[in-house]
């Protein structure tokens, strides 16, 4: 009884918090865009209905993008969460950093239209492949651990290749892409560094916590259940669009 | 079962400082939301930081678009029953006086021209049957303009051309249903611009509406 309502404490308000936290992202996958056949409303509107040089609109935008891209954070999450040094967590977010930049500069640039489902299935997928490295299963599995710096590196270039996707579909004017793009870039990296503020202040609390290694363990758990299911998501709705 | 060690102590950021990082992000936050999420989303901006960023701009039009996102879907839904695209067009549609262009190279049978003052906008559409062909060629003068060259009605909708920041634009649209085809203008240019339309082939009139 005793270690039962220990364990639920424990599991109480920060775990809680953090899986409410996570589910709650996830159902923002469910709300689809309807929209008029006229009129395209939200960010796409906007960026549809100007032109020029748009610096601080552009970063903005990236910023959102990245700060509401859930698949992106719970990415992010993962690659850092058993990173204790600051040090560490510099490295292995550049190296996300620079995956992402590079597919999402050359795909908009030379329009490279990815299917965006099949590009946010691999997305997904990378949610699933970080949960299972975090819990060790590549050691057990197959007896050796891969390189966890080339794999973030690798599939930042899959984030990025779907930043890409998305930002085609914002459909930029052509009259001051190159700056707005590049704005649009350093916004992305504005909005993940605000996201991994957050995500470090809330794991210094929780990696002092005695049971944090259990909780852990279930937390990696549930991230690749939700990678998972971010991935049957747009394997379905890939489905349903051919 | 996990894939590290134990964090130790001495290497996580101590209580303070995690304390001293949550009211600074605490703080950080609500400068966001006010300065740049409330101008960006919601057009509402107490501090004017937003309007100096173009900001409040942003929030200004995304507003503007989903007032008209809804005003189209209830127009749908109310064509959608009366089943008959002219109705409303009708009560807002006016004839434009035809002055008919001089007999140059190319003849054309009516041309349009209206002025837009920062932030209006105005329709000029071609009433048409199924397969009908309309040449055109326009040009604007004072500015650049947006527009959506475009048809709905009766639950089919066909979107031929979009544009922003244009000046000019020539071409023929085929239409594949009967009802008003044409453009939605809309001046996000900052002084006032007149648009001249020169028009020719198979419709029975011009609609204009603002």
């Amino acid at each position: 009884m005793t270690s039962t309502s220990r364990v639920l404490r424990a599991l109480a308000p920060r775990q809680i918090a953090t899986l409410t936290l996570l589910l709650l992202a996830a159902c923002m996958l469910t709300v689809s865009q309807a929209l008029a056949h006229n009129v395209t409303a939200g960010d796409a509107g906007y960026i549809q209905e100007i032109w020029g040089v748009k610096i601080i609109p552009f970063i903005y935008l990236g910023a959102k993008h990245m700060v509401t891209g859930y698949d992106h954070i719970l990415f992010l999450l993962g690659v850092v969460f058993f990173l204790y040094k600051m040090k560490d967590v510099g490295i292995y977010v550049s190296l996300f950093a620079i995956g992402h930049s590079v597919t999402m500069l050359l795909g908009v640039w030379y329009g490279w239209g990815i299917n965006a489902y099949i590009i946010d299935a691999i997305i997904g997928l990378s949610v699933v492949y970080k949960a299972l490295d975090n819990l060790g299963y590549y050691q057990k599995w197959f007896g050796f651990q891969p390189n966890t710096k080339a794999a973030t590196l690798i599939f930042g270039l899959f984030h990025g290749t779907g930043l890409a996707t998305k930002i085609l579909e914002y459909d930029i004017p052509q009259d001051g892409l190159l700056a707005n793009l590049l704005a649009f870039n350093v916004g992305v990296e504005v909005g993940q560094l605000l996201a991994l503020a957050v995500i470090l202040i809330v794991m210094g609390y929780w990696r002092r916590h005695p049971d944090f290694m259990r909780q852990a363990t279930i937390a990696n758990l549930v991230m690749m259940g939700l990678g998972i299911w971010l991935t049957g998501y747009q394997i379905a709705d890939y489905i349903a669009s051919t | 079962m996990n894939n590290a060690p134990k964090p130790n102590l001495e290497d996580l950021p101590t209580k303070a400082q995690l304390f001293r990082s949550s009211v600074i992000a605490g703080i950080g936050a609500v400068a966001i939301l006010v300065t740049i999420y409330l101008p960006a989303e919601h057009a509402i901006d107490p501090t004017g930081v937003g309007r100096v960023l173009g900001l409040t701009k942003m929030g200004e039009i995304k507003l503007e678009l989903a007032a008209e996102a809804e005003a189209d879907r209830l127009l749908d839904e109310q064509l959608g029953q009366d089943q008959s695209s002219s109705v409303l067009d009708a009560v807002f549609g006016l004839f434009v006086g035809t002055a008919h262009a001089q007999e140059a190279q190319e003849v054309w049978r009516d041309e349009v021209t209206f002025t837009l003052e920062p932030g209006a906008s105005a329709e000029v559409k071609m009433t048409m049957e199924a397969g009908n062909v309309v040449d055109y060629a326009w040009t604007t003068t004072g500015g650049r303009v947006n527009f959506d060259l475009h048809a709905h009605g009766g639950g089919e909708s066909i979107d031929y051309e979009r544009g922003r920041g244009e000046t000019a634009g020539e071409g023929n649209i085929e239409a594949p249903f009967a009802g008003n085809h044409g453009w939605f203008w809309r001046n996000r240019d900052s002084t006032a611009i007149t648009i001249t339309i020169q028009l020719r082939g198979d419709y029975s009139e011009i609609v204009q509406s603002n």
